[in-house]
């Protein structure tokens, strides 16, 4: 507690407009660790994650696949437990304690009964500031991490989805796998593994969202006893490029593999929340492809019956972001299919999009955003996503806000802009045709 | 939304059981729930839940591939796809234009035993949803264009999850060789050549034979007044008539006659799987809660029995587990699965898989792996409160065994449950020469034919 004083007042509630609750209590802790609650009594259960920006685009240069054998060895044993006694300490109340590596960053979660907080906080406060990342954990991780790579070989859309990242973000952390590859895998020494949590696993580059059965004052005293102690390095913190600006040369790669249906990912970067266009590119990319009523959907699968999963989805993250069309077809389906997404994705910004659309896309995507806080899980991501991208604690209202302000002339203008399909890579994963 | 209409494969269908959720107490549900039969048999449960401005509206039909027979499988996933395609007064992509409109996220899926429909949605939109569902209750519309037009669709999707998906394939094949006169040999999805040739009178008699209210039960959950939901439900589904009780599913499967085996080579595959499966009873025997207790036990964690064998002590597994369907409608199989490390041959993987059975058999299950196990269920249980979405169809799940106040005895259940009756269930159901053996084998790919 003491380690915790210097609480930085909790934001933004009084910049809410009237009638709206924030998502979270937000305070920044001595050490530079953000805490976001979000007190839900109802069921007595606690959801604890703890976000750092230790993920793969911070892999040591020709070293993909660190940050993520870094996460992969939290649990795995500490200085005071080898891993398989974190397992069964963790297990026996039916709680679970997992680290997960992405692009951006690491999350380290806890799920505990209320009444086993106390313990599941001591062991989360553990993987996190005492890994001991033995020398035969790393070695049996790294054969399963190259087993599961090999594996992954026969799933078209992780094939497709690793192509179009290299072709996205050429030259950027963001274009190699998050576990990097079986040849990189295989070289990562057990210093490296210490180096980088050395660097990366810092208070200031952590954000604690806890959502459940507990209270701020309860959760901060909890958490100060365990954490409050762990200091940030002297050194800054890693600095990322920004892939934002940059458009790569649109490429077509075709892979052929034993498969009866193609997988087809046509991409390009994109925008994040912070740019003026972002929000009328949500409603372009729900217009386009983002549900059942969508224009994909209704053509390509509806009236044509040439795929079970077409849609498009724009996904911002911390140093770029990606507007993709995914679709499945049979072999021979792929030439007609792409040419109707094509043809979509260019009368988007060819023509207004109907009053009709422009109305259902706005209150679909209004209308749901409690639904994207029905579930501890749900809440605690959107919490880290505000406190990520800088989305304020209001971000439901003003997500209301932006995207009931977004014309049809909006739409028009941001698809001409991001949605030529011109302006896309084309990554194919299909088998041989006769 | 990006698979919208799903098909739960047999895996998956195992695993209904785990997906329910439920409260720990007595107290902490049976106070709450409104429950009503209306006249023409629909089975209706309300439970409020004022956390969150949601509800959950869910109908689940009593019918799955469980329901078909040889010859015209799939036709129950089918017809879940048709449920989107239209009513005389709704058009085609009404239903999900609506509910779109008003916030909602909807979807469905189709199970050996159950076909379930589901909105979440803002709660003041309760109303629309149930006019909604009651219209597609009885008035689809099956226009045979649409079905051909949608049998396209099906087989994409048989073509993701089946023939292009390993694990999908010899699940598929296991299935089809432990089961000889039960439906549950064939998978929910059907097969291709089936789905090529279903007609539309066969989905009309599909469709009128089995959605009926009779034969449905509908639960919503989430920020509503359940007496007005209740009255609104009689009023929007009342008029529905009743239909004639479906026909009841008489297949019983034969008790097994020696080991079946069946060795799946799929090109383009990259590592082996095996999978071991053996006939056992459902949550009518006794001896259920020990089988779903062992499934925890074999499954449910790193400390987990296989993970840490297999995976962790031998290296010879890239994962293992196990699997077994408490609410399955008839008796189904409990699955044991592996797939080997490189380095690693399936004859050995398939002994080391078949060692830690007869470990199950001849040593009792120490006392903080049967107290872990248990603590896990429990604690599962309270999890699985979290959302409205999860507490309706935890409901659903156990009204589908009898009563949703069964849930209150799912715990219990399991806490009664000895290393004996481990030991004992394990003898019973795990016989050596009764078992059903999955292998899949990476093959080269084949020299090209001519043309």
């Amino acid at each position: 507690m003491r380690l915790l004083t210097r609480v930085v007042a909790a934001l933004l509630l009084s910049a809410v407009p009237a009638g709206a609750a924030p998502i979270a209590q937000r305070e920044v802790l001595g050490n530079g660790m953000t805490l976001l609650v979000a007190e839900r009594s109802a069921i007595p259960i606690v959801s604890v994650s703890v976000y750092l920006r230790a993920g793969s685009v911070f892999d040591p240069p020709g070293a993909p696949g660190v940050a993520s054998l870094t996460a992969d060895l939290l649990t795995r044993g500490t200085a005071r437990r080898p891993g398989p006694e974190l397992d069964r300490a963790i297990e026996f109340v039916g709680g679970s304690l997992e680290a997960d590596a992405g692009k951006d960053g690491v999350t380290v979660s806890l799920a505990v009964l209320k009444k086993d907080l106390a313990l599941g906080l001591d062991l989360l406060a553990e993987v996190l500031r005492e890994p001991a990342f033995p020398e035969d954990e790393l070695k049996r991780r790294v054969a399963e991490v190259q087993a599961a790579l090999k594996r992954s070989e026969e799933n078209p859309e992780t094939v497709a989805g690793r192509a179009l990242g290299q072709a996205l973000y050429p030259g950027h952390p963001y274009a190699h796998p998050t576990q990097g590859t079986i040849e990189s895998v295989g070289k990562i020494t057990r210093e490296q593994v210490l180096r980088f949590h050395r660097e990366h696993y810092r208070p200031d580059a952590a954000v604690v969202a806890v959502v459940g059965d507990v209270t701020r004052d309860e959760i901060r005293r909890e958490l100060g006893a365990r954490l409050g102690g762990w200091a940030a390095p002297a050194g800054a913190r890693a600095a990322v490029p920004s892939a934002i600006a940059v458009l790569p040369p649109a490429i077509t790669r075709t892979l052929t593999r034993e498969l009866t249906q193609a997988t087809v990912y046509m991409g390009r970067p994109a925008i994040r929340q912070d740019h003026p266009d972002y929000f009328p590119l949500v409603l372009a990319n729900y217009v386009l492809g983002g549900g059942s009523a969508s224009r994909l959907y209704t053509r390509v699968r509806e009236e044509r019956g040439l795929a079970y999963s077409i849609y498009s989805s724009l996904s911002p993250a911390r140093y770029g972001a990606s507007f993709v069309v995914g679709l499945q077809t049979r072999n021979e389906g792929v030439d007609e299919a792409m040419r109707l997404a094509k043809e979509e994705m260019s009368r988007m910004g060819r023509e207004q999009v109907t009053a009709a659309e422009l109305d259902l896309a706005r209150a679909y995507l209004i209308g749901s955003f409690p639904l994207r806080m029905d579930t501890s899980g749900k809440v605690a991501r959107l919490m880290i996503a505000v406190e990520e991208y800088g989305l304020g604690l209001d971000y439901p209202d003003r997500y209301k806000e932006r995207i009931g302000r977004v014309t049809a002339a909006d739409v028009q203008r941001v698809a001409a802009r991001y949605l030529d399909p011109a302006t896309f890579s084309v990554i194919t994963v299909r088998g041989k045709t006769n | 939304m990006r698979t919208a209409r799903l098909v739960a494969l047999s895996l998956l269908a195992a695993a209904i059981f785990a997906a329910a959720p439920a409260p720990v107490t007595a107290s902490g549900h049976s106070g709450e729930v409104l429950e009503a039969t209306l006249d023409n048999g629909l089975r209706v449960l309300v439970l409020e839940d004022r956390r969150s401005p949601i509800v959950s509206v869910q109908v689940w039909y009593k019918v799955g591939s469980r329901n078909e027979r040889p010859g015209a499988t799939g036709l129950a996933h089918f017809l879940e796809h048709m449920m989107f395609k239209g009513t005389p007064t709704r058009g085609k992509g009404e239903f999900a234009r609506l509910v779109e409109q008003n916030g909602g996220q909807d979807n469905a899926f189709t199970a050996q035993d159950v076909t379930s429909y589901f909105v979440n949605i803002a709660a003041d939109k309760v109303d629309l949803v149930l006019r909604l569902e009651a219209d597609r209750m009885r008035n689809l519309l099956l226009d045979p264009k649409e079905i051909d037009s949608e049998r396209q669709v099906v087989m994409e999707e048989r073509r993701t999850r089946t023939e292009d998906d390993p694990d999908g394939l010899l699940s598929e094949e296991l299935s089809a060789i432990a089961f000889k006169a039960h439906p549950y040999r064939w998978p929910i999805i059907g097969w291709m050549e089936e789905i090529n040739r279903i007609n539309p009178p066969e989905l009309r008699a599909f469709y009128d034979t089995y959605y009926v209210p009779n034969n449905a039960i509908l639960a919503v959950v989430g920020d509503v007044k359940a007496p007005d939901v209740l009255a609104r439900i009689r009023e929007v589904f009342g008029g529905i008539p009743r239909g004639p009780t479906p026909p009841a599913v008489t297949a019983v499967e034969p008790p097994q006659i020696g080991e079946r085996r069946v060795i799946v080579r799929k090109a383009g595959a990259q590592l082996p799987i095996v999978s071991i499966a053996y006939h056992v009873p459902n949550h009518a025997s006794p001896d259920a809660p020990a089988l779903e207790l062992l499934s925890t036990i074999l499954s449910e964690g790193r400390a987990s029995r296989l993970y840490r064998k297999l995976v962790y002590e031998k290296r010879m597994a890239l994962g293992a587990g196990g699997d077994y369907s408490y609410a399955s409608v008839d008796p189904n199989l409990f699955w044991f699965y592996a797939t080997p490390l490189p380095g690693h041959t399936v004859e050995a993987l398939e002994r080391a898989l078949l060692d830690e059975i007869e470990v199950l058999k001849s040593e009792p299950v120490p006392d903080e792996e049967l107290a872990r196990a248990k603590n896990q269920i429990e604690a599962s249980f309270v999890w699985r409160q979290d959302s409205v979405h999860s507490r309706a169809s935890g409901l659903v799940r156990f009204e589908m065994l009898g009563s949703w106040r069964l849930l209150d005895r799912f715990v219990p259940m399991i806490r009664a449950v000895t290393a004996a009756d481990i030991q004992r269930v394990a003898r019973a159901y795990f016989p050596s020469d009764k078992k059903n053996v999955g292998v899949l084998l990476p093959a080269e790919p084949p020299a090209p034919a001519g043309k």
